[in-house]
């Protein structure tokens, strides 16, 4: 298709040259353009296939509200290709259709409409249930919108930001960028919002000589926006976010902005809502045929692409903008063959005059009653409307054209200040939605308050943003009396502030079948009747049974077209059906923008390149890469029985506790007592919740009287610290909790040569009647100031050896090196499994679940029931006199059997298994199960379920291995 | 299992502004709620006390106090009162305010 003569209105870039697949065909554009102005330049007519009846679709608004234009582009489904800017090699592809846009065998469906009557699935295929199970993967193959490429790895692909402005303009027209520029001007940081791909809104596509009321500034309307934009762009305090879509308004002033792939949290002191207005199309038979397009659409192909929608053109016009219309398509070359004129009187004479004398028929008091064509518009039968607003069918006329420029009304976007508190109602006497409230710390400027003069709008638009800004920042002298010029400019000017739009003849003709009430879901006139007389005669039945205003554009085509279909059958007025509630999003937003970002945070420990180094097999524990094993668990196991073997423990939480009531706070929240414990020592301590469950297990170490250092487990860390800190809170307690995971570095270098290899590197005296078992020192390790605690997970003569964490990798190249000579190993979790499962040593979450609490995990001894109050005291209490009913025991077995697996006695499962391992020095498999009270004595016998068939296990209440821990204590 | 002792704000949708008491207003997001505030019932209170204390809310449509923690800030817990209809927090402020706020009749009694 040719373009129009060059203009400057225009934004395409004549000398360049884009170019795109679609569809399996090259199509060629020029940068401006965006990928629906290029295809309708190739020729393109039929633009998607609509959602239930497959009908032919074109484009319609050309503003993004319409589900007309929906397309799969780069692999993206249900993009807007009206407002999509072309990108050079764009893979264009249409969707919904089999085999191609033009012929749709599943256009079928349309004839036989008659077996899909509204609610059809909750009707037919409700009763026989078989039906639907038959009926599903049809209805959803032939239903619905483009389909998702699940193949496509969105991984990383999208973000999220909070971004806090003091105030918030949403809308780029001219109301939000007078708006914005004023507010900044006055001192704030201001955030705008724009969906277009251009600012400026309506007025860049404006060619009517306007005066800016404020900079005295004149020209065509799209120079002054363009000049507008410019301002506001390069404006410091000024962010501007385009294309980004507002799509929705949440409490505590917040707006959710979709900006391309990232989701922005908009939190703002004031908001200044100027989303202007959106047209929708009219009611008659075949009223969705391609070619037929909103007035304000084809001004925007006209002006912005210079493109020619059509050769002969009908106007339905519903005020004298829309007429004027006809005027600016004659000057473009194209032929119109009527203008019609929807009103019951018409009032600019000057126009009609013009259109006389350019030969246009003016048909004033008519309206449309049906477009023909088949797969696009080739006629459009228009009818006289009589002083009752009927429709005077036998005096009906025929104009063939192939397009049609149809405005039946405007309804302001007043979503986001609905879903903030704001309340519209209809007015009859304008014939619209007028805004009745607006939430505090919001206003609303330009065409959403149904202004249409531009000098008015920026006018309007900069009261708002002075207004707004003038609550933070006290205005200057000058800007204050500006502001009161302003207002009483307004003021003077609010006689003509709205445009009187005649009650038009929206509704004046019968039921019929093919009047697309809904173009997102096909909901048809006669849906809406048929829902209508089965009592569903309210908007929010009528949305929910017949899905209109549910598609993509969210009832902005179809709303006002459903409240007057419903209206006209009731016989009310347009006041009686009001609105359905407006929630978020506005705009369709992809799941993965809301999803947000897949970041998962690793953690890794100063050692854990060594690690890597070694060859270790690494596995993931909480936020944690820890080493799996090196070599095998046979040689590691090996080497700590008989040698030594070392392994990095950074991974356990480590809090320290300060304060003068630091042993009181770790009586209260440990089950054992801490007040007692001597400096130096060190004692094994359970946390259990006020429940009586174990949360989690670890040492305290006590430095000072006031001061303690604790472990804790590795993945229970942030909320043991908050757990403490909140008792402390709750009792008033003088302690204070510092959480220090990151700050140490920790190693367990355990071993019968443990000893030899840390005595090479401290002056400390390691000597076992010197630092005994479950003592604490401090002193230095090679050089190091350092933690020591001897204590034994394990199983043998060993120290957890604790250093700030920078000097981790040195700590442990060091004793890598000191322990060569005894054939150190480093050992993995694996390893440790089996050492402390062969001393019954339990592990907090994997042998403990939400039921097990420390009398029957067999630990009795770390509960001091003689202490006045603990957390989880009374419960335990509880347990303690109604008696045991589980026990966590260990037990061996022949074959290795599964962790998980049940514990059966009389073919009833009673228990289950929750660690087991082949211990190398029993040569049998040891584990740790829960069995009934009953079973938990040494010897007892006990069946575990394994492949279908039974393992016979054995209670064995003792350590496996050093029983009296005498190694331990060496 | 963590869960059941404190609830969790993270995957909770809120999105209104609650104002530490020191850092000022920040986003939801930061904190973690703690739940409704109650009295911890005495030693030798009866078991219905302690059943209603650890596994009963009041949950109710109206201003109340509860705990929050500052997680992702200055890790302090504090109160707010909190109208759980609209979402409104008339107020912050740290545990020892609620003394000298007099005794509230829900607060003083365990259940």
């Amino acid at each position: 298709m040719d373009r129009l003569d060059s203009h400057p209105v225009e934004v395409i870039d004549r000398s360049g040259r884009v170019s795109f697949q679609f569809d399996g065909r090259t199509v060629q554009a020029h940068p401006g353009d965006t990928v629906g102005s290029a295809l309708l330049a190739s020729g393109l007519r039929i633009f998607s296939r609509s959602f239930k009846y497959h009908r032919p679709r074109g484009l319609l608004c050309v503003s993004g509200n319409c589900p007309n234009c929906l397309m799969n582009v780069n692999g993206v489904p249900n993009v807007r290709v009206c407002t999509r800017p072309v990108e050079e090699g764009d893979q264009v592809v249409p969707q919904h259709c089999w085999p191609s846009l033009r012929w749709d065998a599943m256009a079928l469906i349309e004839k036989v409409d008659f077996l899909l009557p509204v609610g059809f699935y909750y009707k037919t295929l409700y009763r026989a249930r078989w039906l639907w199970k038959l009926a599903e993967p049809i209805v959803r193959r032939v239903a619905g919108l483009g389909r998702v490429d699940s193949s496509r790895s969105p991984a990383g692909h999208y973000e999220r930001e909070h971004l806090f402005a003091e105030v918030a303009v949403v809308g780029g027209g001219p109301a939000g960028l007078a708006a914005a520029q004023a507010a900044a001007e006055a001192g704030a940081e201001v955030v705008l919002v724009d969906e277009q791909p251009e600012l400026g809104g309506h007025l860049r596509f404006e060619r009517a000589k306007l005066e800016d009321p404020i900079s005295g500034e004149t020209g065509e309307g799209f120079e002054l926006a363009r000049s507008l934009a410019e301002k506001v762009k390069n404006n410091e305090r000024i962010r501007v976010l385009s294309p980004a879509r507002a799509f929705g308004g949440y409490e505590g002033n917040l707006i959710g902005v979709a900006l391309a792939d990232r989701l922005v949290h908009l939190r703002a002191d004031r908001l200044i809502v100027a989303t202007g207005s959106f047209e929708f199309p009219g009611l008659f038979k075949n009223n969705d045929l391609p070619g037929i397009m909103l007035g304000s659409g084809v001004r925007k192909l006209l002006n912005l692409y210079r493109l020619k929608p059509g050769k002969r053109a009908v106007v339905v016009a519903s005020n004298d903008e829309d007429l004027a219309l006809a005027l600016e398509l004659h000057e473009a070359g194209i032929s119109v063959v009527a203008a019609v004129d929807q009103r019951l009187e018409s009032s600019d004479s000057a126009l009609i005059r013009q259109l006389k004398q350019l030969q246009i028929p003016h048909l004033p008091c008519f309206a449309p009653v049906a477009a023909r064509g088949r797969s696009d518009v080739r006629a459009l039968e228009v009818a006289p409307v009589d002083a009752e607003g009927c429709l005077e069918l036998d005096k009906s006329r025929s104009f063939p054209c192939d397009l049609v420029c149809i405005s039946t009304g405007r309804s302001p976007s007043v979503e986001l200040l609905r879903q903030n508190g704001g309340k519209v109602r209809f007015d009859p006497n304008l014939n619209q939605n007028v805004l009745d409230s607006i939430p505090s710390d919001f206003s609303a400027a330009g065409h959403i308050n149904g202004l249409k003069d531009p000098a008015l709008i920026l006018l309007q638009g900069r009261i708002a943003g002075l207004e707004a800004a003038e609550s933070m920042h006290p205005l200057g002298v000058d800007l204050k009396e500006q502001l009161q010029k302003l207002r009483d400019n307004l003021d003077q000017g609010r006689s003509d502030w709205r445009e009187t739009v005649v009650p038009s003849v929206l509704f004046t003709t019968s039921s019929a079948v093919k009047q697309l009430v809904c173009l997102c879901e096909d909901v048809t006139r006669k849906d809406i009747d048929n829902a209508i007389a089965e009592g569903f005669d309210e908007m929010e039945l009528l949305k929910r049974y017949t899905t209109s205003s549910m598609g993509p554009c969210q009832g902005r085509m179809c709303s006002m077209l459903v409240a007057g279909s419903c209206a006209q059958a009731l016989d009310r007025d347009l006041t009686t059906p009001g609105t359905t509630t407006s929630r978020p999003p506005v705009h369709p937003v992809p799941l993965g923008v809301l999803a947000g970002p897949h970041h998962y945070p690793v953690k890794l420990t100063p050692m854990h390149h060594r690690h890597l180094e070694a060859g270790a097999h690494q596995m993931d524990l909480g936020e944690w890469k820890r080493p799996h094993t090196y070599t095998s668990s046979e040689n590691e196991w090996e080497a700590v029985r008989k040698r030594v073997g070392i392994i990095d423990v950074t991974t356990l939480g480590k809090l320290e506790v300060q304060g003068r009531d630091a042993p009181q706070l770790l009586d209260l929240i440990y089950t054992h007592i801490f007040s007692t414990l001597k400096v130096g020592r060190i004692r094994y301590g359970v946390i259990c919740g006020e429940d009586g469950i174990i949360v989690d297990d670890g040492t305290v170490s006590r430095i000072a009287e006031d001061h303690y250092y604790i472990t804790t487990t590795t993945g229970n860390i942030s909320f043991i610290e908050s757990w403490m800190e909140w008792w402390a809170v709750v009792y008033g307690y003088c302690a204070h909790v510092t959480n220090v995971t990151g700050d140490f570095a920790a190693v367990n270098l355990a071993g019968p040569n443990a000893r030899d290899v840390l005595s090479k590197l401290t002056d400390i005296d390691i000597s076992s009647d010197a630092f005994k078992y479950m003592r604490f020192e401090q002193g230095e390790v090679a050089g190091i100031p350092s933690r020591l605690l001897r204590i034994g997970f394990v199983g043998e003569t060993g120290w957890e050896i604790h250093v700030p964490s920078s000097y981790g990798e040195y700590l442990w190249d060091t004793l890598m090196e000191a322990g060569e000579e005894f054939g150190i190993l480093p050992f993995g979790v694996e390893t440790q499994r089996i050492l402390r499962l062969e001393k019954q040593h339990l592990i907090v979450g994997q042998d403990t679940d939400a039921l097990s609490n420390p009398l029957e995990a067999g630990m009795q001894w770390v509960v001091k029931f003689e202490k006045e109050d603990f957390i989880g005291k009374h419960f335990l209490d509880l347990v303690q006199s109604e008696g045991r009913r589980n026990r966590l025991v260990g037990f061996v077995t022949d074959e290795l059997v599964k962790e998980g697996s049940a514990v059966v006695t009389a073919q009833t499962p009673v228990g289950r298994v929750t660690s087991a391992r082949m211990s190398p020095i029993l040569n049998r498999c040891v584990g740790m199960a829960w069995v009934p009270e009953e079973l938990a004595e040494d010897g007892a016998n006990f069946d575990i379920s394994h492949h279908d068939s039974l393992v016979s296990a054995q209670v064995h209440q003792a350590p496996f291995y050093d029983p009296t821990g005498a190694r331990l204590r060496e | 299992m963590l869960v059941l002792l404190l609830p969790t704000a993270e995957d909770e949708i809120v999105s209104f502004l609650i104002a530490c008491p020191n850092c000022g207003p920040r986003s939801a997001y930061e904190f973690r709620s703690g739940g409704e505030y109650q009295r911890r019932p005495s030693g030798d209170a009866p078991d219905r006390a302690w059943a209603g204390y650890l596994y009963f809310r009041k949950n109710s449509a109206e201003e109340h106090i509860e705990w929050w923690y500052h997680s992702s800030g200055c890790r302090l817990w504090f109160l707010a009162s909190r109208d759980t209809s609209t979402n409104r927090v008339t107020g912050t402020f740290w545990p020892e305010e609620l003394k000298k706020r007099g005794p509230s009749p829900d607060a003083e009694s365990p259940k």
